[in-house]
C-alpha cells in the first residue's frame, strides 16, 4: 500500500524557501492590521529618517549581576589580599595587565580579550541612574528596555525593537534569541521575565529562549520521540485535513490565513537545513573546545552558529541569579576570578571567529551589565540605597570579605567590538581614586542604546504610538548616539 | 538667526565642558513639543483659535495651519508674528486678549526657542475642540420596530442599524456551532460530547435560552472562565512583579469568590474601592522597591487603573501632563489619586514637583463629588458610591461594552479602553447599559441577553482583511481566536491531561449562603511537616539526605472512597502496600493522589522515600494526609479515617527498590519527629494541601482550569499576558514563535500522548468511531466524508499509537478549532 502522506518530491527546498520569503513579507502587513501599535513617521516635525546600518546583526553579552569594573575593564591600584588592609584602601582585586593597545590596560585573567583589543571600542564612562535602593532586576528592566521601571505599557526589550524595526535576517532563523537564563525556578524571575519580552509589540517580536546552549537544539526539533519523517508525515496529514476542510468560505479570511502561516513557518523552521546553527554539537571539536569553559562559553559559540546563519539579535547571560555569578556580595575576588575564565577563552574566539568569517565588520558585540561594583560604595556617593554586602566589615580579615561587594552605578565599562566601531578605541575615564565615577564623556543607557541602534540603521527616534501616545526607542527619543565611537 | 545660534553655542558648551553631574541637566535640551508646548498653546491659544471657527482665521490647530496664517517662522523667532502678537504692548494687538491672562515671560521664552529650533510638531497631531462627547447619564432609547418577527431588543436595534448602512444580515447559525460558540464563550470550555448530544436532540423551541442558562447557571466553570478575564482587568495574578518584596498583594480568593456567587457589579466594585478583606491589591496596585517615577507611585496607579478598568479612561497620559489626547487634565488625576492618598500629594508635571496641591475629587463631579476634608476610608466609600452611581452611566457602559468585545470580538466602542470614541451605534450601548442597571447589576443577566440575540447566533461574516478602524460598519460577530486559557482547557478535556494541582488559592466550590467558607475549609490539614530526628546541632540534614518514612495501620474493609496529599521538600516516592502510586520533584506543587485501588481490608502500609537536594544542610522535610471514607454497613455506623504525617510515623535509612520492596537487611524503624521549622513552607503548601483536601471531602473534583494555574510558557507564548499592566484584550494572531511551540513543545505533545493513549484504548479498533468523537467534541459537528477518509487512512488500524496522536494533533491545530466562530 502507499504511504497516503507521502511527500510530493516536486517542491525542491529552494523553491519552499522563496514561497515561505513572501509569505512571511505578507505575515508582516497581517500583524500590522490586527491592531498592532502604529509606527509614526516623524519626530517633532522631522520624519524619522533610519541611519545607513554599519551593522546587521548584534550580539549582547551580557555580564548579569553587575560586572565590577575595576575587577575587569578599568583596572585602578592594586591591592593583593592581605589581612588587616583596610576596605577603603583597595580599588582593584587583581594587577592589570597589558593589552593589544598601548593604553589600555585591563585586569590579569582577560588576557585572551587582551589580545583582541586592538579590535574594540572600550568605554569606561557607562552610567546608570540610582534608582533609590538596588534590585538587580529593575536595573536590568531598565537596561534592557531603555526604562525605569514600572512603566504603564509593557515596554519591549532591545532585541524586541530590532526584530520589530529591522525583521528577520534569515526569515527561518527567529529575529530575537535569548541564550542563557532560565526563566523558572530562580529567584527575580518575574521580574526578569518582565523584561524579557516584546511588550506592546506582542509575542511575535519577543524572544526564543534557550536557557542551556547544548540544548538548543532541541528547541528547533521535532518532538522527544518522532523521527523527521514522522513530523512530516504529521505536517502533510494536517495541510491535507485543512484543504478538506468544508467551510471553504473561510480559507481566505485573515485570521485563518494567518494562522496557517504561522503553522507553515514553524514547520518550514523546524524541518529546515538552517536549524542546525542551533546544535552546538556540530562544531568541530577543536573549535567546541575553544568555546567550552560551561554555559556562558557555549552560548557564545551558539550565538556565533546563530549569527553566521542569519540571527538578528542574540544575547547571551552569563544568568542572574541573585548572590551567584556577577552578583558578588562576599568573595568577590574569588568568584570574579572564577567568572574572568569563563569568559576569556569565548569572548576572544567568537571576535576571532566571526572576524575569519568576514562577519565582524558587520556584527555588533557588545559586552554589558546593570551597573558595576565597589569595594566601599553602594549606588553613588551620596545615595540612599541599603548596604547589601554580606559581611560589612572595615577592614580585610578573610578571603570572604575580599571583593567588590557593594552595588555602584557611576561609573561602568562596556566593551564593543565590531559592527562599525572604532578599534582599539578607548572612551571616557573614571577618576582614579574613589568614588570612581565617570569623570568625561559619561554615556548613559539611552546614549548606549541610541549608539547601538545607530550601527544597526535604527533612529533612537523611531516611535511606534500606542494607547494613542508615541513610545520612542530611546526614551521619549532623546537618546544620542555617540558619533566618536563610529569609525 | 542670532537666537538659534546661540542655543546652539550654549549647546556646544554644555556638551564640551566635559564635567559632568549626575543630576539632570535641562538647559541644554531641545523644547520638547508635547510635553513643553502643547499646554501652553492650550492655555492659552486653542480655546479660541483651533477647529472650524479658529478666531480672525487664526489657526493653530495644525503645524500647516499655523504656518498658512503666516503666525510663526521656522527658525526665526524675531519674525514671527505669533511672538509679536503675546508680546505686544498694544492692548489691542496683544494676545490673549487683555481680559484673560497674559503669556508669561518664562512661557515667551520657551515660545521663541521652539520657534527658533524649527517649530517642531508632534506627527500627525492636531489641536481642535473634540467632535464627540459621551453622555454621562443613562440613556433608554426607543427601540426600533420589530422586522421580521425579530423581536429581541439588541436585533431591533441592529436591524435597523443594518437597513440604515444597507447591510445584509447575517443567517443564523446552526445548532452544532452554536453549542460550541456558546459554551466556550460562557464557561470558556469545550461542550462535552454528552451536553452535545443532549442539546441536539432537545426539540423544545426555547432550547438555545435552556443552554445559556445552564452555562450560566454552572457557578464553577463560569467562574473560572471569566476570572482570566477579571485577572487581566483587575492586574491580578498568582505570581508576578513585585511579589518577590511584598510590594503586590493578590485578590484571587475574593475575586473568584465573587464571580461564583456573581455579585452584582455595583456591590462588586463597590467592595473593590472600599476594599473589603481580601480585595486590597487591586487598590494598592504594586509597589516596587527603591525609587519610582511620579507617574508610578502607588496613589497615582489608583487613579490610573481605576479610570481604566472601570471607567475606560486613559489616565496614563493625564498623570504626567493634561492629556492631549483627550480632556483629562493633570489635576483631575491627581484629585482622583487624593482620594486614596493618605498625605498630601504634591503635582508632579512630567516627573518634577510644581507648586501645586489639588484636594480629593472625582471625575465627574456633575453627579456629585467626594468630601475632600472626610477622612481616606471615608473617601473611599463616597467614591465607591459615585463610580457606581445609577447616574453614572459611564460605568455601566464600560462593562456591557467589554463584555459585547468578548462575545461579538469587537466593542461597540472600540479599543475598549478609550470610552470616548464614538460608538458605532450608541442606542445598542446604551440601550445594553441601561439594561444592567434595570437587572440590578447583574453580568450574567447582560451575557444572557446579548447571548439570546439572533445576531450574536449569527454567523462570522468572511473578514478578508483586518477592520480598518476609521471607518468600521458593523457586520455581524467576528470570528475571535481562543484565549491561552481556553486553547489549553480544551486540549486538557479532549486528553484529560489536565493537572491536578494549580496555584490560585481557592476553594472550588458554591459557598450556599447559610453555609460560611470556614464551614468547608474546617476540613483542616491535620498533616505536620516531619523527617528524621535532627543530628546533633544541625537543625537541618545534608542535601542528599535520602529516608524512608512509613506508617501502617488496620482497615475494617475496603474503603467506599479515600484521598491523599502530599508533598516534599525536596523530593518523595510514594507506596502503598508496595506499589508506587506517586512521586513529585518539587514541594511547590502539592498534588493530590489517589490510593483508592491499593487500599485493602487489614492491615495496610504506606511507604514515602523522602530525599533532600542541594549541597550542604538545608531545610527538608514531608507532609502527607490520607482521607478515607469507610462506609455505612448495618454493623458499621461509617467513620472517616484519617492519616497524616505526625511524630507516630516512623523513619528508616533504608530505601525500597523500584518495587517498593525492602531488599537485604530490614530496615530498623525509629520514630519520626517534627521539623523545627515548619514555617519555611507552611504558609505556601498548607493552604494549597487544605484546599485540595476539601475538594476530595466534598467528592466535587472538578478538572483544574488553566486560569488556575500560572502562566506556563505555552500560556504565554499563546498570549496570556504578564499582569504588571492591565490589558484589556488578547492578541488576535498566532505568532510563528507560538507555533514552534505548539508544534514541538514536550508539554502539548505529552498531553497529546496522553489523549492518544485513551482515545485508542476507548475506540479500539474502531477508527471511524473515533474520528467522529474527535469532530464531534473538538470542533461540535460530524467529519466529512473527504474527512473521515483521509483520517481513517492514516489512522489505518490504529496499531500505531503515534497515529493516533498525529491525527489529535493535526485537529487541535485546524484554525477551525483555534477560532471561536
Amino acid at each position: 500500500m502507499t504511504d497516503p502522506m507521502q511527500i510530493d518530491p516536486s517542491i525542491s527546498e529552494e523553491q519552499t524557501r522563496r514561497e515561505f520569503l513572501g509569505k512571511l513579507a505578507a505575515a508582516s502587513t497581517a500583524t500590522l492590521a490586527g491592531g498592532a501599535p502604529r509606527v509614526l513617521s516623524a519626530f517633532d516635525g522631522e520624519a524619522i529618517e533610519h541611519p545607513a546600518p554599519t551593522a546587521d546583526a548584534c550580539i549582547v553579552l551580557w555580564m548579569a549581576g553587575g560586572m565590577a569594573a575595576p575587577d575587569t575593564f578599568d583596572p585602578k591600584r592594586y591591592s593583593p589580599f592581605k589581612p588587616g588592609t583596610p576596605v577603603k584602601d583597595v580599588l582593584s582585586t587583581f594587577p592589570s595587565i597589558d593589552t593589544a593597545v598601548d593604553n589600555i590596560r585591563i585586569c590579569e585573567g582577560l588576557e585572551k580579550i587582551g589580545s583582541v583589543m586592538d579590535r574594540a571600542t572600550l568605554i569606561r564612562s557607562a552610567v546608570q541612574p540610582d534608582l533609590g535602593s538596588i534590585l538587580h532586576s529593575r536595573h536590568q528592566y531598565h537596561w534592557h528596555t531603555g526604562y525605569v521601571p514600572p512603566q504603564t505599557v509593557a515596554c519591549p526589550h532591545i532585541g524586541a525593537w530590532m526584530a520589530k524595526v529591522l525583521g528577520p535576517k534569515n526569515p527561518v532563523i527567529p529575529p530575537f534569541i535569548n541564550i542563557g537564563q532560565r526563566l523558572e525556578g530562580l529567584g527575580e524571575n518575574e521580574e526578569i521575565k518582565a523584561f524579557t519580552q516584546a511588550g506592546f509589540f506582542g509575542s511575535e517580536f519577543g524572544p526564543m529562549n534557550l536557557p542551556f546552549p547544548d540544548q538548543a537544539a532541541k528547541a528547533v526539533r521535532p518532538p522527544r520521540d518522532m523521527t523527521p519523517g514522522r513530523f512530516e508525515n504529521r505536517y502533510r496529514f494536517f495541510r491535507k485535513l485543512v484543504d478538506r476542510t468544508p467551510q471553504r468560505e473561510f480559507m481566505s479570511e485573515f485570521h485563518q490565513e494567518s494562522m496557517l502561516r504561522s503553522i507553515d513557518n514553524a514547520y518550514r523552521l523546524l524541518s529546515s537545513k538552517d536549524r542546525d546553527a542551533f546544535n552546538i554539537s556540530l562544531e568541530p571539536e577543536e573549535s567546541f573546545k575553544k568555546y567550552d569553559t560551561g554555559r556562558f562559553g557555549q552560548g557564545c559559540l551558539l550565538a556565533k552558529r546563530l549569527v553566521e546563519a542569519g540571527a538578528r539579535f542574540v544575547e547571551v547571560t552569563t544568568e542572574y541569579i541573585p548572590f551567584i555569578h556577577w552578583d558578588t556580595h562576599k568573595d568577590g575576588h574569588n568568584t570574579v576570578a572564577r567568572l574572568h575564565s569563563e569568559i576569556d577563552g569565548p569572548i576572544a574566539q567568537l571576535v576571532l571567529d566571526l572576524e575569519a568569517s568576514g562577519l565582524l565588520d558587520r556584527t555588533l558585540i557588545v559586552i554589558a551589565s546593570e551597573f558595576s561594583r565597589d569595594m566601599l560604595i553602594e549606588g553613588v556617593p551620596g545615595s540612599n540605597a541599603n548596604d547589601q554586602a554580606t559581611f560589612k566589615v572595615d577592614t580585610i580579615e578573610e578571603r570572604k570579605h575580599y571583593g567588590q561587594h557593594r552595588h555602584f552605578t557611576g561609573g561602568t565599562s562596556v566593551v564593543m567590538f565590531g559592527g562599525g566601531m572604532k578599534k582599539g578605541f578607548l572612551y571616557g575615564a573614571t577618576a582614579e581614586e574613589r568614588p570612581l565615577v565617570a569623570i568625561e564623556n559619561p554615556v548613559t543607557i539611552s546614549d548606549l542604546h541610541a549608539t547601538m541602534f545607530t550601527a544597526m540603521g535604527i533612529s533612537p527616534k523611531t516611535a511606534y504610538e500606542i494607547e494613542r501616545r508615541p513610545f520612542y526607542a530611546t526614551e521619549d527619543g532623546t537618546g544620542r548616539s555617540v558619533a566618536e565611537l563610529f569609525a | 538667526m542670532r537666537s538659534a545660534a546661540l542655543v546652539f553655542y550654549a549647546l556646544l558648551l554644555t556638551m564640551a565642558t566635559g564635567t559632568f553631574s549626575l543630576a539632570a541637566d535641562d538647559a541644554g535640551k531641545p523644547v520638547d513639543f508635547s510635553h513643553d508646548i502643547v499646554p501652553l498653546l492650550k492655555k492659552h491659544c486653542v480655546g479660541c483659535h483651533s477647529g472650524a471657527e479658529a478666531k480672525g482665521g487664526f489657526s493653530v490647530s495644525t503645524r500647516e495651519l499655523l504656518l498658512d496664517a503666516g503666525g510663526a517662522e521656522p527658525g526665526n523667532s524675531a519674525e514671527s508674528y505669533l511672538i509679536e502678537l503675546v508680546t505686544s504692548p498694544d492692548p489691542e494687538l496683544r494676545m490673549p486678549p487683555v481680559d484673560k491672562p497674559g503669556v508669561s515671560d518664562d512661557e515667551i521664552a520657551l515660545l521663541k526657542r521652539w520657534i527658533d529650533e524649527g517649530l517642531k510638531w508632534e506627527d500627525g497631531f492636531a489641536f481642535g475642540p473634540r467632535t464627540y462627547e459621551p453622555p454621562l447619564l443613562p440613556r433608554r432609547p426607543e427601540l426600533p420596530p420589530v422586522v421580521d418577527g425579530r423581536t429581541h431588543a439588541v436585533d431591533r436595534i441592529v436591524d435597523a442599524y443594518f437597513a440604515e448602512q444597507d447591510v445584509e444580515r447575517p443567517i443564523v447559525i446552526d445548532d452544532e456551532r452554536f453549542v460550541r460558540r456558546v459554551s466556550l464563550d460562557l464557561t470558556g470550555l469545550l461542550p462535552t460530547p454528552e451536553i452535545r448530544d443532549e442539546f441536539l436532540a432537545d426539540k423544545s423551541p426555547d432550547k438555545r435560552l435552556l443552554l445559556i442558562r445552564r452555562l450560566l447557571d454552572d457557578d464553577i466553570a463560569y467562574a473560572e472562565h471569566w476570572l482570566s478575564f477579571w485577572n487581566d482587568l483587575l492586574r491580578n495574578d498568582y505570581t508576578g512583579t513585585g511579589f518577590i518584596t511584598g510590594g503586590r498583594k493578590q485578590i484571587t480568593k475574593w475575586l473568584y469568590g465573587t464571580l461564583v456567587a456573581n455579585k452584582p457589579y455595583d456591590q462588586m466594585v463597590q467592595e473593590l474601592l472600599t476594599p473589603v478583606a481580601g480585595a486590597e491589591g487591586f487598590v494598592q496596585g504594586i509597589r516596587w522597591r527603591g525609587s519610582v517615577s511620579a507617574g508610578q507611585r502607588q496613589e497615582i496607579q489608583f487613579a490610573q487603573n481605576v479610570g481604566q478598568a472601570l471607567l475606560g479612561i486613559n489616565l496614563k497620559c493625564a498623570s504626567c501632563h493634561d492629556s492631549f489626547i483627550d480632556r483629562w487634565t493633570l489635576e483631575e488625576t491627581y484629585g482622583l489619586a487624593q482620594i486614596y492618598a493618605t498625605e498630601q500629594l504634591t503635582l508632579h508635571r512630567c516627573d518634577k514637583p510644581v507648586d501645586k496641591t489639588v484636594p480629593a475629587g472625582w471625575l465627574f463631579p456633575e453627579i456629585g463629588n467626594v468630601d475632600s476634608e472626610a477622612d481616606q476610608s471615608e473617601r473611599m466609600k463616597q467614591l465607591a458610591s459615585l463610580v457606581t452611581h445609577p447616574d453614572n452611566g459611564r460605568f455601566t457602559r464600560t462593562i456591557v461594552n467589554r463584555l459585547w468585545h468578548r462575545l461579538m470580538g469587537r466593542g461597540i466602542v472600540h479599543p475598549v479602553d478609550a470610552m470616548h470614541t464614538e460608538p458605532w451605534n450608541a442606542d445598542l450601548l446604551d440601550f445594553l447599559a441601561a439594561d444592567l442597571l434595570d437587572q440590578g447589576f447583574d453580568l450574567k443577566k447582560t451575557l444572557e441577553l446579548i447571548c439570546t440575540s439572533q445576531i450574536y447566533q449569527s454567523e462570522t461574516p468572511a473578514v478578508k482583511s483586518a477592520p480598518d478602524e476609521g471607518s468600521f460598519v458593523f457586520r455581524g460577530p467576528l470570528p475571535r481566536r481562543m484565549t491561552a486559557e481556553q486553547f489549553v482547557d480544551s486540549i486538557w478535556q479532549l486528553t484529560g491531561a489536565a493537572p491536578t494541582q494549580f496555584d490560585a488559592q481557592v476553594i472550588r466550590a458554591v459557598i450556599s449562603e447559610d453555609e460560611t467558607e470556614s464551614s468547608l475549609t474546617e476540613t483542616k490539614l491535620s498533616g505536620k511537616w516531619i523527617w528524621s530526628p535532627a543530628e546533633g546541632q544541625q537543625v537541618w540534614p545534608d542535601g542528599g539526605h535520602q529516608i524512608s518514612l512509613r506508617r501502617e495501620f488496620e482497615l475494617p474493609f475496603q474503603p467506599a472512597r479515600s484521598a491523599a496529599v502530599i508533598t516534599c521538600d525536596n523530593e518523595y516516592i510514594l507506596y502503598v502496600n508496595g506499589k508506587r502510586v506517586a512521586a513529585d520533584p518539587n514541594w511547590e506543587s502539592v498534588e493530590l493522589v489517589g490510593i483508592q485501588a491499593q487500599l485493602r481490608a487489614g492491615k495496610n502500609e504506606i511507604v514515602i522515600v523522602a530525599k533532600n537536594a542541594g549541597s550542604g544542610a538545608n531545610p527538608a522535610g514531608l507532609i502527607f494526609e490520607a482521607r478515607i471514607f469507610l462506609p455505612k454497613t448495618d454493623d458499621e455506623p461509617g467513620a472517616e479515617l484519617t492519616i497524616a504525617t505526625d511524630e507516630g510515623w516512623e523513619w528508616a535509612p533504608q530505601i525500597p527498590d523500584a518495587c517498593g520492596r525492602f531488599r537485604g537487611r530490614k530496615p530498623e524503624w525509629k520514630p519520626a519527629a517534627l521539623v523545627k521549622h515548619p514555617e519555611v513552607w507552611s504558609s505556601r503548601a498548607n493552604p494549597q494541601l487544605q484546599s485540595l483536601l476539601t475538594q476530595a471531602m466534598t467528592g466535587e473534583i472538578h478538572m483544574v482550569r488553566a486560569s488556575l494555574v500560572k502562566a506556563d510558557e505555552l500560556m504565554r507564548a499563546l498570549g496570556r499576558p504578564n499582569r504588571d499592566q492591565m490589558v484589556t484584550s488578547r492578541p488576535t494572531e498566532l505568532t510563528t514563535l507560538e507555533a514552534i511551540d505548539l508544534a514541538n513543545g514536550q508539554r502539548l505533545a505529552d498531553a497529546i500522548a496522553s489523549g492518544a493513549d485513551s482515545a485508542a484504548s476507548r475506540f479500539h479498533g474502531t477508527p471511524d468511531a473515533l474520528v467522529d468523537w474527535l469532530y464531534g467534541f473538538a470542533l461540535s459537528r460530524r467529519p466529512s466524508d473527504d474527512e473521515r477518509k483521509l483520517a481513517i487512512g492514516y489512522l489505518g488500524q490504529m496499531s500505531e499509537p503515534a497515529r493516533v496522536e498525529d491525527v489529535l494533533w493535526a485537529v487541535v491545530m485546524l484554525p477551525e478549532f483555534q477560532l471561536v466562530r
